[in-house]
């Protein structure tokens, strides 16, 4: 019989959406861990993967938005969702106060994610069983 | 709680070798071991005297000769793709290890990553 006792995880996107299935791989995990009991830590976006917490995403609406069916996820259930910032920055993806520091013209954070250095995923690892990485592949 | 960060992607094609090495110089910071092994075409990363003048961008020999200095443990390569690469102990920055990429090494480690 399998071991059904509740596991913590941390969850690492590096695959952006609509360029790799990574967010929908780790959303697809994420229920169902949740669903079985399981607690998710924390998600932390790295790399091409903070692409996943812009709220500029617009795409075709017969296609899910994944940032939004994510953010949706996060908020539901309180977890913790956080952009590397050195990521995040090179690629585009501000908050208020990235933009008021680099004197950009925008920022484009969907809510609820955050913005972070790498020392949360050094705690997240630290925290949880496991921790799982969802890379584009290729 | 050891960690492996593996690198099997050529330098400077692609970001998620750099975020990589970002990631085990972020472990080091907060004293967490870890150490970095190249496997494939990965071991281009190690080999000496890059010159990136032509591509703009910094060269990752810097960042790898700093790696001890910030507490990396170890810089690991694998020997097979080093011999397949044609790179050896004359061709090889300083400071890095042969190994065999294989489970036995990968157990010595709690948590084995790749970056991207």
């Amino acid at each position: 019989m399998a071991d059904t006792s509740p596991e913590t995880f941390t969850l690492v996107i590096t695959g952006a959406p609509y360029s790799s299935q990574a967010p929908q791989t780790a959303l697809g995990f994420a229920r169902a861990a949740v669903d079985a009991g399981h607690r998710i830590a924390r998600v932390f976006l790295y790399g091409d993967g903070v692409h996943l917490a812009s709220a500029l995403c617009t795409p075709p609406s017969d296609e899910t938005h994944w940032p939004k069916e994510w953010a949706s996820f996060l908020e539901h259930h309180g977890i913790p969702g956080i952009a590397c910032i050195a990521s995040a920055l090179r690629r585009g993806l501000v908050n208020e106060a990235e933009r008021k520091r680099y004197a950009l013209p925008g920022s484009n954070l969907l809510h609820p994610f955050e913005i972070a250095g790498l020392g949360e995923w050094v705690e997240g690892r630290r925290t949880s069983a496991r921790t799982l990485y969802f890379h584009a592949g290729g | 709680m050891s960690t492996l960060i593996m690198i099997d992607q050529a330098s400077y094609g692609t970001w998620s070798g750099r975020e990589a090495l970002d990631m085990t110089f972020s472990l080091a910071a907060f004293d967490q071991p870890a150490s970095l092994l190249f496997t494939g075409a990965g071991v281009i990363w190690l080999k000496r005297a890059q010159d990136t003048a032509g591509i703009a961008q910094k060269s990752v020999e810097k960042n790898l000769s700093a790696a001890p200095i910030f507490g990396i443990e170890a810089i690991l390569a694998d020997r097979s793709a080093c011999q397949k690469y044609g790179l050896d102990e004359t061709s090889l920055i300083t400071g890095v290890t042969l190994v065999d990429a294989n489970r036995a090494l990968l157990d010595q480690y709690d948590h084995t990553a790749f970056a991207g």
